[in-house]
């Protein structure tokens, strides 16, 4: 009540910063399970060390043991982050879910003088975070109980920073592309970025090098931006290890960047044409209020 | 023997401790004493949050009485679950049971099989319900695409169609439209009046149902049973009383407050309304009146219609509780 | 307007069966009426399938091993089932109203339950021989089964023991007083990891895959792998005659535990309102 008392122009158009902090902190207000220590545990460690277990264990039985070994490193340091592809592409596509057919507010959303797509974006941002406690939690189970080497004096921040940024950019774009998808999908999509995030794994260089794939998955992956993005954190993270990752050795840090960035303006701007092509369908019929009975 | 009875009754939630509240308990029903006779069409009338959901749920064996006992056919609710189950049946207003992907047909011939009713039998006795019920051309819909009314028709249907001997219904035409509504009223009545065994208990906050369709009505509120008769007889109580509805062109709650004080006057509400204020009183005799319209002219408020009217259920309850059932629905103050 | 079918009741085993039937009917028929289980069941499944074959490539592991991935990922199917669609089942029914009218029938709930399991069994084996026959064509697997009675005798009872416990659980969801959702979320990773889905059990020391082992899939995974990939049998964690006893008493006990946790669980809602937990 009180804006329109305060705004006395009632076609002011809330700023992009304005929509993306507020959705931003909705996003961070239901994703976010501090209060309670159960669901967090859940979550944010029990899932993402039980995930890492399994691949310790699988390389365990093969090498028994050395996680010192570059094969290991890497491959722990992939499985890490890949926590964030997840949580990016998820983060929009259960946005709209959770909105559409949990709070019902989506339709609300759309009404309301905000830009929806930077609305969504907010609400990812939020997971991402949370997904970041993750990450952290599994790199830390590796540096203390495998001795895995990762110091953080030997770390590249300006390149990490670099490489971190534009990945969660272009893995945003991508969540959208994905949610746009789910503006039209009827039933069971609440998995579909999850899902499809555990999909990429295999094109994304991730836990194994895109070399071990048959020559046509190999191209899938090379169009994909997760691979480029994963080999720039290793090679931030651990310069020496991460170089011996056999993947894109021939290309310098700076052409991996400069890759990545390519990347992340082609993908925007296909997330652009997607959301709106995909914005109109929904429109059209009639999906933006829909709640999905199972 | 009674179809159902309660013997002070009562059932107490306990609420537990949270940030903003502490540990307590919630009275939901209180020394609830009741007798339904069987082939009777019985109604518990009273606002939401009465009591009335918790005294059906105690009833179908879903929730176990805190004190007293319930009886339905004879049978102890806590002590004789599973032989109650085979006799009774129950429907509430907007419920969702069933599965969405499975048709109108599919899911309430699972539900026969839940009572033993052979397939051949329940699939005849399910067509003749959605025949009765207008939804025969549904009956290979998915649930899922239903509307709410067709929804609770499909309700009303799985509550009939196994025969039970005690049927609850809760707030059976919630959601339904009017002529939807006064259709289920119809084949709920006839269903009573067919067998003399039937009984049938039916919960509602609508007036009109419970006068219309009950041969006798309990008024509940606050988990307590404030009165018990026919409808007729409920009335009737209020017979002495002189029954108006005044239209007035003002009247705030403060002379409202002051008009309660004079002579005569028992019950009242008042509602504010575009032209002004509507008076809904129930007055000791018509001799009263006459100080009231004076009251009102002295303070300056102009009667637009006046009529003294036969007592209705909602006047029963405003003399029994002090307030419309809307009101207490609303939280009013006291 | 009096009803002209007359209806009669049957009780008992009949009642029970009917139950059985009628419960396990949603299941049945939702494989063929929502199609989206194609994608969501056979597919995502698939691709974490090749994922982890990908792996044992890179770290370049015995073939036997890839055989262990398919099987365990025909497995996951079984596992998931029961989080999602056994233990939480309960919780939802109660969201969805359902749990009240069945509580409300003259059938017992155990009849409902074994309902559940039968039509989940039913839909889940389709969707595991689904992954096991693409992983097979893939990645071309050898199997050498050196006992089929044996080998049916394991997957029996690990199901019947694995339903059992799903039945159990469903339950106890109710009664924890969690939602249903963070419940399975708990469950799903930390077993994924101890019961061997897709290395063998015996990587744990003894004590890890024997407290593992409380989960049927453990033993039966493991008495499989020994039964169709006898070349590996030395990586067994117990041999299979004992697993089958094992997985024997595990069925007994799940069932038992199922049946009394029941029991317990709808006395307590009753008690305390839990059936459908709104207050009016």
């Amino acid at each position: 009540m009180s804006s329109a008392e305060t705004t006395p122009n009632s076609e002011a158009k809330p700023g992009k910063l304005l929509t993306f902090r507020t959705s931003a902190w909705l996003g961070w207000m239901i994703e976010s399970n501090w209060t309670d220590p159960f669901i967090f545990a859940i979550y944010s460690i029990i899932r993402p060390i039980s995930t890492a277990a399994i691949l310790i264990v699988m390389y365990l039985v093969i090498r028994g043991g050395d996680f010192g070994s570059a094969d290991f490193v890497n491959l722990y340091i992939g499985n890490a982050f890949f926590i964030l592809v997840g949580a990016a592409i998820q983060g929009v596509s259960f946005g709209i879910l959770d909105d559409r057919e949990h709070y019902r507010t989506l339709k609300y959303i759309y009404i309301a003088p905000v830009r929806v797509p930077v609305y969504l974006f907010g609400r990812s941002v939020a997971s991402i975070l949370v997904a970041c406690f993750s990450v952290l939690i599994t790199l830390g189970f590796g540096i203390i109980f495998l001795k895995m080497p990762i110091a953080l004096a030997e770390v590249k921040w300006g390149l990490f920073a670099a490489a971190f940024v534009l990945g969660m950019a272009v893995m945003i774009c991508l969540g959208l592309m994905l949610g746009s998808w789910t503006l039209i999908i009827k039933n069971n999509a609440w998995s579909l970025g999850e899902s499809l995030g555990a999909g990429l794994l295999i094109f994304s260089g991730a836990v194994f090098p895109l070399s071990v794939l048959p020559v046509p998955l190999q191209w899938v992956g090379s169009a994909l931006p997760i691979s480029y993005w994963l080999t720039l954190i290793r090679r931030a993270l651990v310069p020496g290890i991460g170089r011996a990752y056999p993947m894109y050795t021939n290309l310098s840090d700076q052409q991996l960047i400069l890759i990545l960035l390519g990347f992340t303006l082609v993908y925007a701007a296909l997330a652009a044409l997607i959301y709106k092509r995909f914005d109109f369908i929904a429109r059209e019929r009639g999906n933006i209020d829909m709640v999905s009975n199972y | 023997m009674f179809a159902v009875e309660t013997e002070a009754l009562g059932r107490i939630y306990k609420v537990k401790k949270t940030r903003k509240e502490a540990a307590h308990t919630l009275v939901a029903l209180d020394n609830v004493n009741l007798s339904v006779n069987q082939g009777e069409l019985f109604g518990l009338l009273g606002p939401n949050g009465a009591g009335k959901t918790t005294l059906i749920k105690v009833l179908t064996t879903l929730l176990a009485p805190s004190s007293g006992f319930a009886h339905v056919n004879g049978l102890d609710v806590a002590r004789q679950p599973e032989e109650i189950r085979r006799q009774i049946n129950m429907v509430s207003g907007g419920e969702t049971s069933g599965y969405g992907l499975l048709t109108v047909r599919e899911n309430l011939w699972m539900f026969t099989q839940f009572y033993g009713i052979p397939s051949r039998q329940a699939n005849a006795r399910i067509m003749e319900l959605l025949k009765i019920v207008g939804l025969e051309d549904r009956a290979n819909t998915k649930s899922s695409n239903l509307s709410t009314g067709l929804r609770q028709k499909m309700n009303i249907v799985r509550g009939f169609m196994t025969d039970p001997t005690v049927l609850f219904l809760d707030e059976p035409t919630l959601g339904l439209d009017v002529g939807a509504a006064r259709d289920v009223r119809r084949f709920v009545r006839q269903w009573v009046d067919d067998d003399p065994t039937r009984t049938l208990l039916l919960t509602t906050h609508y007036m009109v149902e419970a006068e219309e369709m009950c041969d006798r009505v309990a008024i509940i509120n606050q988990g307590k049973i404030l009165a018990c008769d026919t409808p007729q007889n409920l009335k009737q109580s209020l017979r002495s009383e002189g029954v108006y509805s005044l239209q007035v062109s003002a009247l705030d709650e403060k002379d409202f407050e002051e008009l309660k004080g004079i002579a005569g006057f028992r019950q009242g509400t008042l509602r504010q309304v575009e032209s002004g204020a509507e008076l809904e009183l129930v007055l000791s005799d018509d001799s009263v009146l006459a100080g009231l319209l004076g009251f009102l002219t002295a303070k300056g408020s102009r009667i637009t219609t006046l009529h003294k009217r036969e007592a209705s259920l909602e006047d029963v309850f405003i003399s029994l509780v002090g307030k419309s059932m809307k009101d207490v629905e609303n939280g009013a103050a006291d | 307007m009096a009803l002209q079918t007359k209806v009669t009741r049957n009780s008992g085993a009949r009642l029970f069966l009917q139950s059985v039937i009628g419960r396990s009917y949603p299941r049945v028929i939702g494989t063929q009426r929502d199609l989206s289980w194609l994608f969501f069941d056979i597919f995502l499944p698939f691709l974490t399938m090749v994922g982890y074959v990908y792996i044992y490539r890179a770290l370049k592991a015995p073939e036997e091993y890839i055989g262990f991935v398919v099987l365990g990922s025909a497995m996951t199917a079984y596992w998931i089932n029961i989080l999602w669609s056994m233990s939480s089942q309960l919780y939802w029914e109660k969201e969805t109203g359902n749990l009240a009218l069945y509580v409300m029938s003259p059938t017992p709930l155990m009849a409902i339950l074994f309902g559940m399991a039968s039509g989940g069994l039913f839909s889940t084996t389709i969707r595991a021989l689904v992954i096991l026959v693409v992983g097979n064509l893939l990645f071309q697997v050898s199997y050498t089964i050196t006992s089929f009675w044996a080998l049916f005798l394991v997957f029996v009872l690990t199901m019947v023991a694995l339903y059992g416990m799903g039945m159990m659980l469903s339950s106890l969801f109710l009664l924890f007083n969690r939602e249903a959702w963070h419940s399975a979320n708990l469950l799903q990773a930390p077993v994924m990891l101890f019961s061997g889905f897709y290395f063998p059990v015996s990587a744990f020391n003894f004590w890890v895959a024997a407290a593992a082992s409380i989960v049927p899939l453990t033993l039966g995974m493991d008495a499989i792998r020994q039964l169709v990939f006898p070349s590996t049998a030395l990586l067994g964690f117990l041999s299979v005659k004992l697993e089958l006893i094992i997985l024997a008493i595990l069925s007994v006990l799940f069932l038992a535990a199922a049946f009394l946790t029941l029991r317990r669980m709808e006395r307590l809602a009753i008690k305390h309102g839990k059936i459908t937990d709104r207050l009016d």
